[in-house]
């Protein structure tokens, strides 16, 4: 007994939707460029800062980091018509990173980076959702954007590198050194990041993690040339020194 | 013919021992729907925490009362339609492994060391013991399809030129599918996460675990689907009064299932780093291309409805629709599977969304995806569930439904209540509520800055249709209960219990789908095609992590005492 003739046409109607939805689909993603997230091919590890930096007009490209149960930066604020490249890593567990209202949605996965671009041309206060299960106070995790006319450049908060500048101030070392390249009694955090530094008994060295750590824990036993060698002892903890090294990391660009 | 009588006491100790279980899977179900409307705001409720109630409802519900079912149906159906006799120590064996699985598994989430949700993703880590529990359940769950083999090649021999009977295709086809599907989630469970667990090993590729996982959760789903499907094709059209339309079209659905069950995992990972946007891409193709035997189905279905209502004295292009027996007490089983086709017909409409690639940007772990899988595995899938368990049940222990009128309510209560359920959570995922999240303490809480009114009325739309599905369950178990404690029916004791069986009504004969070979052969290939890019760039990259972290911990966890 053959096939019945309905049947068939039941056949025929089943691939032809499927071929039509493939169609949709594929003008998706190439005539109107709706992507899913991409391999972002791993050469160097994943970032560690959270960071924001402004390119030409209203570009951005902001670096969020996820950790339990919290995103960095946690509030950014950036003009109506902005376009924001996002990436983001997670420092624990896989959490999720959703911008509700817009197409951004992404897994953060241990070791990986995730990427999104996304355009606001709608003033308005943006959600970022952890949507991905990770652990007791998963329904604490959020971070918001907002969107406004009233701004000219973009803001933010809940970076680590803020606490930065904020300990740097408290622990009083603005007294003797400048973050935007004035002169004062030592030399200036501005560009020092990773710039060489000459040294008072003439030896060249990279202003790195090491040599920040020694400085700040044995002021006497470097000198800058051409500094009188008067830094004093300072009671930081390894988290104050790290979070200022993220902030000067940032004054370099 | 009887089943072995040890046989009939391995059946239902695999049917009412997961219905068991099952009371505190549905529990926290409904309880979930309540903290996430806010009306409960705690972390915890008689000393159970959200999450580990989130734990529970998965791995009861979806993996030891899905697995379960199918073993024991798939004992009835082999047992009765090849007339033969089973491997009891296989099916003995097979209990023993999937119970002891189970029970080491639910222990581990009550006693909260294993509050990682049934996907488990690492590195949340969770107990050992948790992990030694699922690999046992899994192991003990290929056992039966290995003992079905060489009775079914048996038959074959002694039986040559006659098509095997529809519903051991469609048991063969399920198991199949779960044999391919669990091998990388067992490689998963005990090459990567078990001796992390144990402190044996430190770093874990999460890529690759992710990917492994998924490589399993889609299959997953055919899995639970399948033996539903072989309730609609064989049992549907004789409840119905009818006949099956095409005896080709459930044949070909089952082989097509093998073949395109499982190269389409990554549908699911359409949102994560690592993988290239071609291999989605393929994978995203397949994963539509299921639409076909999909469509078929509801075609043959239906046509197997009209035939069966025009028997009936049904008339007119849409008159025969009111001909069929939808309250009949006497056939209860009918709405179990006529309300599961109606919701499945939702969630198959709103999976496409899922797997249309870039659309699942706008979805991807929002409240869209319970909402989807509740039309499919709440839908048709438990449904199914539901009713075969009890019709095998009584038909084993030769007792009476009491009472038909209310086992055929039902379906009908849970209808109306996944409806209102899935409708909310569909429109709160579409806003960005997430899925698996307490929202009670923050997002549905006035007083919390993330606050978001906007997911009030989807929120609230959940709880009360959880509640409805709440009572159907609570229906059901009222029935189930005072069915087991009725006195044996007089009148079913004469007669051996036999599962309703259909005729075909077109019975074609395509050899293309009479042997199971070429479609296993072709589905491993596809398998293989589909996911070596993928799995090599994984591994390339290498992506590690640390020890693992506890649910309730920030610190990383230390194993290495």
């Amino acid at each position: 007994m053959s096939i019945n003739v309905f049947e068939k046409r039941a056949f025929l109607v089943a691939v032809a939707s499927v071929a039509v939805s493939l169609a949709l689909i594929a003008y998706a993603t190439w005539g109107m460029g709706i992507n899913v997230p991409t391999c972002i091919p791993l050469g160097s590890k994943p970032f560690e800062q959270a960071s924001v930096t402004k390119h030409e007009g209203k570009n951005y490209e902001v670096h969020y980091v996820a950790r339990m149960w919290a995103f960095e930066p946690s509030v950014l604020r950036v003009p109506t018509g902005s376009t924001l490249d996002m990436y983001a890593v997670t420092k624990d567990v896989t959490h999720g990173f959703l911008i509700a209202g817009t197409n951004v949605n992404l897994m953060l996965v241990p070791g990986a980076v995730a990427n999104s671009r996304v355009h606001f041309d709608k003033p308005g206060i943006y959600t970022i959702v952890c949507h991905e299960y990770c652990g007791r106070n998963h329904q604490n995790m959020n971070a918001r954007i907002e969107v406004s006319d009233q701004i000219a450049d973009y803001s933010v908060e809940g970076l680590p590198a803020d606490e930065g500048m904020k300990l740097l101030d408290a622990k009083g070392c603005l007294a003797c050194h400048s973050v935007d390249g004035s002169v004062g009694v030592g030399p200036t955090f501005k560009g020092a990041w990773g710039a060489p530094v000459t040294l008072a008994d003439g030896s060249t060295r990279t202003l790195d993690a090491a040599l920040f750590l020694q400085k700040v824990r044995h002021p006497d036993t470097i000198a800058v040339q051409g500094y009188p060698p008067v830094m004093p002892d300072l009671p930081l903890t390894d988290d104050e020194i790290s979070q200022i090294e993220a902030y000067l990391e940032g004054l370099q660009k | 013919m009887e089943l072995q009588t040890n046989l009939r006491r391995i059946i239902l100790a695999e049917l009412l021992v997961p219905l068991a279980l099952f009371i505190f899977g549905a529990y926290h179900g409904v309880m979930q729907t309540i903290y996430m409307s806010g009306v409960i705001r705690a972390t915890s409720v008689a000393g159970i925490s959200y999450y580990e109630g989130l734990t529970a409802h998965g791995v009861i519900n979806a993996i030891v009362l899905t697995t379960f079912f199918a073993v024991a149906f798939g004992y009835t159906v082999i047992s009765q339609q090849l007339k033969s006799q089973v491997s009891i120590a296989g099916a003995t064996l097979s209990l023993v492994l999937m119970l002891s699985g189970a029970v080491m598994a639910a222990v581990m989430i009550f006693l909260g060391k294993a509050s990682v949700l049934y996907t488990f993703y690492p590195p949340l880590m969770a107990h050992p013991l948790f992990y030694v529990g699922l690999a046992l359940f899994i192991v003990g769950s290929w056992v039966p399809l290995w003992t079905w083999i060489p009775v079914y090649l048996r038959w074959r021999k002694e039986n040559r030129g006659r098509k095997t009977p529809m519903g051991v295709v469609g048991i063969l086809a399920t198991f199949t599918v779960w044999q391919m599907a669990t091998v990388p989630v067992a490689v998963e469970v005990l090459v990567q996460l078990l001796p992390w667990s144990l402190g044996w090993t430190h770093g874990i590729n999460v890529m690759m675990s992710r990917t492994l996982f998924w490589f399993f959760g889609h299959p997953l789903v055919y899995f639970w689907l399948l033996p539903t499907y072989v309730m609609y094709y064989t049992m549907l059209p004789k409840l119905a009064g009818g006949k099956l339309f095409s005896d080709f079209a459930g044949r070909f659905t089952f082989m097509a299932l093998i073949l395109l069950s499982c190269p389409l995992g990554l549908h699911h990972q359409f949102a994560d780093p690592g993988i290239s946007t071609t291999s989605k891409g393929i994978q995203g193709v397949l994963t539509l291309l299921v639409a076909i035997p999909s469509l078929l189905t509801a075609f043959t279905l239906a046509a197997s409805l009209e035939y069966a209502a025009r028997q009936r004295g049904g008339k007119g292009l849409f008159g025969w629709w009111s001909k069929l027996p939808y309250f009949n007490p006497e056939n209860w089983l009918f709405p179990y599977l006529f309300c599961g086709l109606l919701i499945f017909l939702f969630g198959g409409i709103t999976g496409i969304v899922n797997a249309s690639y870039s659309m699942n940007n706008v979805v991807h772990n929002t409240a869209w995806i319970p909402a989807h899988f509740h039309l499919t595995v709440g839908g048709p899938i438990f449904l199914g569930i539901l009713g075969g368990s009890l019709l095998i049940v009584t038909g084993l222990m030769k007792k009476p439904v009491v009472s038909g009128t209310m086992a055929m309510i039902v379906p009908y209560v849970w209808m109306v209540g996944t409806f209102i359920f899935s409708y909310g959570l569909f429109m709160g995922g579409l806003r960005g509520e997430p899925r698996r999240t307490n929202l009670g303490l923050t997002y549905m809480n006035p007083a919390s800055p993330s606050y978001r009114p906007d997911w009030w009325v989807p929120a609230h739309m959940g709880m009360v249709g959880g509640c409805i599905m709440g009572l159907a369950v609570l229906l059901y178990f009222i029935v189930l209960i005072r069915s087991l404690a009725a006195a044996p029916d007089a009148a079913a004791s004469q007669a051996p219990f036999a599962l309703p069986t259909s005729e075909p009504y077109h019975d074609e004969d395509v050899p293309a789908v009479r042997n199971f070979t070429p479609w296993v052969v072709a589905a491993v290939l596809l398998c293989a095609a589909a996911y070596y890019v993928p799995i090599r760039d994984i591994a390339k990259n290498g992506i590690t992590t640390a020890p693992g972290f506890r649910p309730d911990s920030p610190a990383a966890v230390d194993t290495t005492h």
